[in-house]
């Protein structure tokens, strides 16, 4: 049976509750910006988590810290209870950048051996795990062809390829759809659903809030070089903007007065109310319009999601 | 249309600091190298001087005085000259030796008489010279010439004084009065007037001197079947080895553009580890370079490569290897690639230019030979001038090897330092 993304079923390896990666308390200057601010977070065994920030929040940063590329200035990185910094450490690491970090100028394949075999592995297992990477990617049949050739989206899968190739428990991904089409930018999640399901933990900055709500277990909000909220989508919206749903109406007719619980929005040019239960409240707002005259013509019932968390604690479009 | 074409390619050139130094200093750079190398060659103080031994196996006045005149020479720098005026003595297989090792560009040599020789035979004098320095072989006769001549004239003129002072012969009106001359008031006809006046002459007069004999003798590249080909060779291997590194070692700069770097060092590999494996790759490419284009000297242009292989095995070794590190160096310090492709530009070209790639060295002012020393293309070159040209065992190119191996290990721990921001920024 194929598991489902909304109930995984996880690898035995995963040991559950053990902390994959750890942040602690980590400042980093860079002359007078002050790029992180005591950030501090984790990263459970096998759990996939959602990096966002709005642009100069410290994410990049962040990440690169994460990987052991930044010597944070005070605080640490653990990794599996280890410091980043130690040798071997980020063996259990697997980094893939925003940027398309592959030889343009080399195969599919000859990009797959160089960087598994910059990572250690040798002779049939480096043949073994480069047929198993061609083909998770789909690109078997390409394996011989130049990537300078390839699509953006061939060349997104072949960048995550060489990251994964000598399995890493912990997966750094730095915007791994950026400029990549919708079918390939579901192929990649798919990818990287596999991985999940092994036991590979999971971190991932995105600017697509759709694919952290749906492709991650827990969210982490950076801004400032702080981390500003962390949880699950439920508890954060729960925190934050509140689990009530908001009705917008477009209504017609001469309103003899303000039907209770419904306000004008100036900006939206709508009339808004907001809902606990949409099932039994809903009726009651509609009955009270239609007693004081008004007609309504259209509405929209809006779930909080991740956009409406984002906004209320950053003040910013994640874009921004 | 055509305007807005102009104005927009006006623009983004001036928007771009590299192309800008390209286009308008690059070429200012270049004329004031070339006229620095070329333009100080009126200034006497600068004139090349043309560096000769000189060696005495005559003995005789005018060789004697010959060399004084030399050493006059403003245009010749006797290395075998002592203090003051003195020349120290050397054999002629002791100036043969200086030449061949390039320690000389050529050597004067006052041959032994031949016991039956006269005086007035005329005098030969040898010129083994370095064809390498061709301006020097042919100036050199010249000037022996007239150095050979002035002695010549000055040792008559002084013999003339003497005889004239050991014999007072003075002729007065026709009249010869001398100690043997007739007592007074005794009458001599005018026959014996006539036969004193001829006797007094040729006592006077000595045997005209005959014009010096120079022999020209090409030590170097008389043997040589192409001397030229085998000459520039180098010069042209070394600097397009270092034109081939720079822009080979801009991969470098380009895996830290595109986060290649931060994924190379997130892996097992260390940047001592990936500096080292740039250099290993630049040096061996820089060997196949040099090996493939000498050859195509060998078959093409006949330089005799497998008669030197030993010499030409260590020499493209150590070059390679010193352009290699130079290039990773120049990478280090460069923030981009396009930033690495002006300066490499630009310092290739300069290198070249002082160190004898473009244009020969001996050619070139004393001070600016001084400071082409401080480019590692003129190590280069002398080392495989010393191997093609001069023929010279390896172990005569001791100090070419030791320079271009110190200035690899320098260039790369140099490289080295510069490339720890790129480990952990």
């Amino acid at each position: 049976m194929i598991p489902t993304l909304s109930s995984p079923v996880k690898s035995d390896a995963v040991v559950e509750n053990q902390q994959a990666l750890k942040v602690e308390n980590v400042w980093k200057k860079y002359g007078s910006n002050q790029a992180l601010r005591g950030t501090s977070f984790s990263v459970m065994a096998g759990e996939r988590l959602a990096l966002l920030g709005p642009n100069g929040a410290g994410k990049t940063t962040l990440i690169r810290t994460m990987c052991g590329r930044v010597r944070p200035d005070s605080g640490r990185v653990l990794l599996f209870d280890r410091p980043i910094h130690e040798p071997n450490v980020l063996q259990q690491m697997g980094v893939i950048p925003q940027d398309l970090a592959i030889y343009a100028d080399l195969t599919a394949r000859e990009n797959l051996e160089c960087f598994g075999r910059l990572h250690g592995l040798r002779s049939k297992r480096l043949k073994d795990r480069v047929d198993w990477a061609l083909d998770w990617i789909g690109l078997t049949d390409r394996a011989s062809d130049l990537t300078s050739k390839f699509s953006g989206g061939m060349k997104r899968r072949v960048n995550i390829a060489c990251g994964v190739l000598h399995k890493p428990r912990v997966l750094l991904l730095d915007e791994p759809t950026v400029g990549v089409d919708p079918q390939s930018r579901q192929r990649i999640f798919d990818m990287l659903d596999e991985l999940h399901l092994q036991g590979t933990s999971i971190v991932l900055t995105t600017h697509h809030l759709d694919e952290a709500e749906q492709r991650s277990d827990r969210i982490v909000i950076v801004d400032h070089g702080q981390v500003i909220a962390e949880g699950e989508l439920s508890e954060l919206i729960a925190n934050t903007t509140g689990t009530h749903r908001l009705v917008t109406m477009d209504i017609s007719g001469l309103m003899v007065a303000a039907p209770v619980g419904v306000r004008w929005d100036q900006e939206r040019n709508r009339y808004l109310a907001s809902v606990d239960d949409v099932a039994e409240e809903l009726p009651q707002i509609l009955d009270r319009i239609r007693s004081v005259g008004g007609l309504v013509k259209d509405l929209e019932v809006h779930q909080p999601n991740l956009h409406d968390v984002f906004l209320y604690l950053t003040g910013k479009e994640l874009r921004e | 249309m055509i305007w807005t074409v102009v104005q927009t390619s006006w623009r983004r050139l001036k928007n771009n600091r590299s192309e800008l130094v390209l286009t308008f200093v690059v070429p200012i750079l270049f004329f004031s190298i070339f006229a620095v190398i070329f333009g100080s060659r009126d200034a006497s103080s600068t004139t090349p001087k043309i560096k000769i031994v000189v060696c005495d196996e005559q003995k005789s006045p005018l060789s004697t005085r010959s060399m004084e005149r030399l050493l006059e020479q403003k245009s010749l720098r006797i290395t075998n000259k002592g203090s003051g005026d003195t020349i120290a003595v050397i054999t002629r297989s002791q100036a043969e030796d200086l030449v061949r090792r390039g320690m000389a560009s050529a050597a004067i040599v006052f041959p032994k008489m031949d016991a039956n020789a006269e005086q007035a035979d005329a005098p030969k004098i040898e010129v083994l010279s370095d064809s390498f320095d061709q301006v020097a072989s042919q100036v050199m006769t010249a000037v022996v010439q007239r150095s050979v001549l002035t002695a010549q004239a000055e040792i008559a003129k002084e013999r003339q004084a003497a005889i004239q002072a050991s014999n007072p012969v003075v002729l007065v009106s026709g009249v010869s009065s001398s100690t043997n001359s007739p007592v007074d008031g005794q009458v001599i006809s005018g026959s014996t007037i006539g036969s004193m006046s001829a006797n007094a002459n040729s006592v006077l007069e000595p045997k005209m001197a005959s014009m010096p004999e120079v022999v020209n003798v090409d030590l170097m590249g008389g043997k040589k079947t192409n001397p030229v080909v085998a000459m520039y060779a180098a010069g042209i291997a070394v600097m397009f080895l270092l034109f081939s590194a720079t822009t080979a070692s801009g991969s470098l700069l380009e895996e830290r553009e595109n986060s290649t770097l931060d994924r190379l060092l997130c892996s097992r590999l260390t940047m001592d580890q990936l500096l080292l494996g740039k250099w290993t790759y630049l040096t061996i490419i820089g060997c196949i370079q040099m090996v493939l284009m000498f050859t195509w000297g060998s078959l093409v242009f006949k330089i005799d490569v497998l008669r030197h292989w030993e010499g030409f095995a260590a020499m493209t070794l150590v070059t390679a290897g010193a352009s290699s590190s130079f290039a990773l160096l120049l990478a280090s310090l460069c923030k981009s690639r396009m930033q690495l492709g002006w300066v490499s530009t630009i310092v290739i070209l300069s290198m070249s230019a002082l160190g004898g790639s473009m244009v020969p060295r001996y050619l070139m002012s004393e001070t600016i030979q001084k400071v082409g020393l401080c480019t590692f293309n003129a190590w280069a070159l002398e080392g495989f001038n010393k191997v093609f040209w001069r023929e010279l065992p390896l172990d005569q190119i001791g100090s070419e090897l030791g320079v271009l191996t110190g200035c690899g290990a320098l260039f790369i721990v140099l490289a080295r330092v510069f490339a720890i921001r790129w480990e952990r920024t």
